[in-house]
């Protein structure tokens, strides 16, 4: 029985341990699953940490960038600037190699067939704190009186978008063709209006665009300079100012799509009274070629009598120029009119008693048209081929053909006595009444900082005189130019 | 002459138009979690200053941890005005650029605090991780999203909050500087904002509470859904009172100031008290107040003046470098 009662408990034990065991091991499978799903849980959790503290340093990282300093070497030159683009300074560059040959002329011309370096500049510019920026450009291209010369030098306060201050050395808001950049105008040398505009002076201007853009305005007050002149040396002839202003709209330049979007058209003009001093405020003329045809008679004080004499600029200068673009995909066309007037007088005697003042009306026009070959947009700011020339590569930049009318007519009263006995204000025998050139050329950008050109300029001279004492117009003028240039 | 005297007039009347300019431009510099609030304000203010004024003015925005933007302004980021999560932050803008008067926040109303707002616990749905009160935040194991007390004025609300709590119930400095060590053990990311915090607990799933703006907290529930997350309110939190400043030399520069100022001074107006209001911060209009006052929960509320000395003295002991809040991060 004990036996028998030990087997039962013995079973019922062993009933009991067995009938327990899967509980056991689903008890333990529970706490397995519990502190796997807790350990997956802070697993998890590491993860989604280490990600999150990646996604915080790369946004660290980003706005750190933005505040940087950024260092940019392109074509458009090299720049340091803050990271929010408010303050940078830019280095650029204009180099500008010629060759010029004259076919045709008299053989007495003997020094004209060159080589040269028409403009060799480097362009320092900045801008602080946004709405302050400068310009300082020096040519080390040499010419016959300097060495060095300070082309533009400028500071700009941007009081509004609309509204700006420049003082310092700059163009003179009068001329299209002037205004232009002289790395990107059709032709390598400018055209007779701009013989008649101002160029650069030293003085003060307010200036902005206003109607969204449509409507440019500059005016200013000025030493005042001779047609076509720089003011390179700080000049002031008298005590008195030009004021300068022009008015430009392109009134669809927000209408995308329109045909009208590239036109643009204005007047620009100066006005100023001189003072009889010297010859500076009297100028000479160059053809497209950048030969002298034209100038005033001078000679010094001392040696000065009626019929030979310097002309002096003596009261009111004025000038006016209406001038249009329209530039429409490949397509561009440039035209400007000038009306330089000026009185001018024998500077004999010193006192001027009795010496006769005339008013000279000098009018040139120009028509300019370029087509780009290649179909990149044209445009006033210049081409901007759509591949660079590379022999190896198989492209071949952009093409463009030019062509230009010009024509500078000058008062025929410069060539008679201004009465009293004088002498003409320029000799008849030595200049022309009119001259007219057509130029035809072509530009080759091999990259937007790089510009190959070739000219052509024949130029015809209306003269006095059937043999005119000065050389260069006693047959017309050709003029083949050739121009490497780089600009960035 | 005459050319001279027609040039001159035609200058003045350049110059004269700029200066009566229609469109006015603002720059609003704020801190994280008010863009919505802002978003709302400036076209009801808009509306309100054409109707007033007839010019048409356009607020921009900028948002970031408010001790950023502070130094964004003081590095010459051209703020109108600056609407900032504390007042330390805007004193910086006198104490290190000389932007705005020492005495700035006597200008406008409840010391330029147009509203208010408090600290409040953000946990995810059925609190599984159990917190109800500040004790909770430092329990091993749980993990606490708060942002960086260097960068972010909630932040600085948060750890005073925390800070106050150990204070009331440990009773001493030590205690409670022991108590916000332990607290900052359990957290494992410092966004350097707190709508940057929101993000790393709400929507990367990091953390089993946010110490949260009491606002930034509602517009998570409200974005993210009752489903997902709840609102714990502690025992005892603190009064955050993020305040205002026209920047005065930036103003006067742009010509702003009289837009600016009306600008701060309609954030008082009943509109502007309600825009708050909707926006789940605290109205200091008491009649707009009683209206929202189900939204907000009653809780006790130490304040930084009875508590810490203020904001210049609380900013020297514990954010400045070399404080509590660095001796703690650094152990």
């Amino acid at each position: 029985m004990r036996n028998f009662a030990s087997a039962v408990r013995t079973a019922v034990a062993s009933a009991t341990l067995f009938a327990g065991l899967p509980t056991i091991h689903a008890a333990s499978d529970t706490d397995d699953i519990t502190a796997l799903r807790e350990q997956l849980r802070l697993l998890d959790q590491k993860i989604k940490v280490l990600e999150r503290k990646q996604e915080i340093a790369a946004d660290d990282a980003a706005t750190a960038a933005k505040s940087a300093p950024k260092i940019t070497i392109n074509d458009k030159g090299f720049t340091l600037a803050s990271g929010d683009g408010a303050n940078q300074l830019r280095l650029r560059s204009l180099i500008q190699a010629d060759a010029r040959v004259f076919t045709g002329q008299d053989p007495t011309i003997t020094n004209n067939n060159a080589f040269l370096m028409r403009r060799a500049r480097l362009i320092f510019e900045g801008t602080f704190a946004k709405n302050y920026s400068f310009l300082l450009v020096p040519d080390f291209a040499l010419n016959s009186t300097t060495t060095l010369q300070l082309v533009d030098a400028w500071v700009n306060v941007a009081i509004t978008p609309s509204l700006n201050l420049r003082l310092g050395r700059f163009r003179e808001p009068v001329g299209l063709e002037q205004l232009q950049s002289d790395a990107t105008a059709f032709f390598v040398e400018r055209s007779l209006v701009s013989q008649l505009v101002p160029n650069r002076d030293i003085g003060a201007q307010l200036w902005g665009d206003v109607l969204g853009g449509t409507l440019s305005y500059a005016v200013g007050i000025f030493n005042g300079i001779a047609d076509g002149a720089n003011n390179n040396n700080n000049g002031e002839n008298d005590q008195d100012k030009d004021v300068a202003a022009r008015l430009f709209a392109q009134p669809w330049k927000n209408d995308g799509g329109s045909p009208l979007q590239g036109l643009g058209f204005g007047v620009g003009a100066s006005f100023g009274r001189q003072k009889p001093v010297a010859a500076n405020l009297t100028s000479g003329y160059r053809t497209d070629g950048q030969q002298t045809f034209f100038s005033y008679r001078t000679q010094s004080a001392a040696a000065a009598s009626l019929t030979n004499f310097s002309t002096v600029a003596d009261g009111p200068t004025w000038r006016v120029s209406p001038q249009a673009y329209y530039y429409n995909g490949p397509f561009g066309f440039l035209g400007e009119y000038a009306l330089s007037t000026v009185n001018v007088r024998p500077n004999f005697p010193a006192s001027l008693v009795g010496s006769p003042k005339v008013e000279l009306k000098n009018r040139a026009w120009q028509l300019a048209a370029s087509y780009v070959l290649t179909g990149e947009d044209a445009a006033y700011t210049g081409v901007v081929p759509a591949t660079n020339f590379d022999w190896n590569g198989g492209t071949w930049g952009a093409f463009e053909t030019v062509v230009r009318y010009d024509v500078l007519d000058l008062d025929d009263k410069a060539f008679t006595s201004p009465g009293g006995g004088y002498a003409s204000l320029a000799a008849a025998a030595a200049n022309p009444t009119k001259i007219s050139t057509f130029g035809l050329g072509v530009n080759w950008y091999l990259s937007k900082a790089v510009r190959f050109s070739l000219d052509w300029f024949h130029t015809e001279f209306d003269n006095n005189v059937a043999v005119p004492t000065r050389a260069l117009l006693k047959n017309d003028e050709n003029a083949f130019i050739t121009r490497l240039q780089i600009v960035f | 002459m005459k050319i001279k005297t027609f040039l001159l007039l035609g200058l003045a009347a350049a110059l004269s138009g700029a200066a009566f300019a229609k469109d006015i431009q603002l720059l609003n510099v704020s801190y994280d979690p008010t863009r919505e609030l802002y978003v709302d304000y400036n076209a009801a203010f808009a509306k309100y200053w054409q109707g007033k004024t007839g010019d048409k003015v356009t607020v921009k925005q900028s948002h970031g941890g408010s001790g950023k933007q502070a130094r964004a302004v003081i590095d010459g980021l051209a703020a109108d005005v600056v609407t900032l999560a504390l007042a330390a932050d805007v004193d910086a803008l006198y104490d290190v650029g000389k932007l705005i008067p020492q005495d700035w926040q006597k200008r406008l109303a409840s010391n330029s605090a147009p509203y208010t707002s408090t600290i409040v616990f953000l946990v995810r749905k059925g609190n599984p991780a159990k917190i109800k009160d500040w004790d909770d935040l430092v329990r091993p194991g749980v993990s606490v999203i708060t942002p960086n007390p260097k960068t972010s004025g909630g932040a600085r609300w948060n750890y005073l909050a925390a800070w106050g709590f150990a204070l009331k119930k440990y009773g001493s400095d030590a205690k409670a500087q022991e108590f916000v060590g332990k607290l900052f053990k359990n957290v494992p990311v410092l966004d350097s904002g707190a709508r940057g915090a929101t993000t790393t607990f709400v929507q990367r799933e990091i953390g089993d509470v946010a110490i949260s703006w009491e606002n930034e907290a509602y517009l998570a529930v409200k974005e993210f859904g009752a489903d997902k997350l709840e609102i714990v309110v502690p025992s005892l939190s603190i009064l955050a009172e993020p305040t205002v400043s026209v920047v005065d030399k930036v103003v006067k520069k742009k010509g702003t100031e009289a837009a600016a100022k009306a600008y701060l001074d309609y954030l008082y107006s009943d509109e502007g008290q309600e825009i708050a209001a909707r926006n789940f911060y605290r109205p200091r209009n008491e009649a707009i107040a009683a209206k929202h006052a189900a939204n907000f929960a009653k809780v006790e509320l130490i304040t930084i003046d009875a508590v810490f000395g203020g904001w210049t003295k609380a900013q020297k002991t514990h954010f400045a470098d070399g404080g509590i809040f660095d001796q703690i991060t650094t152990k």
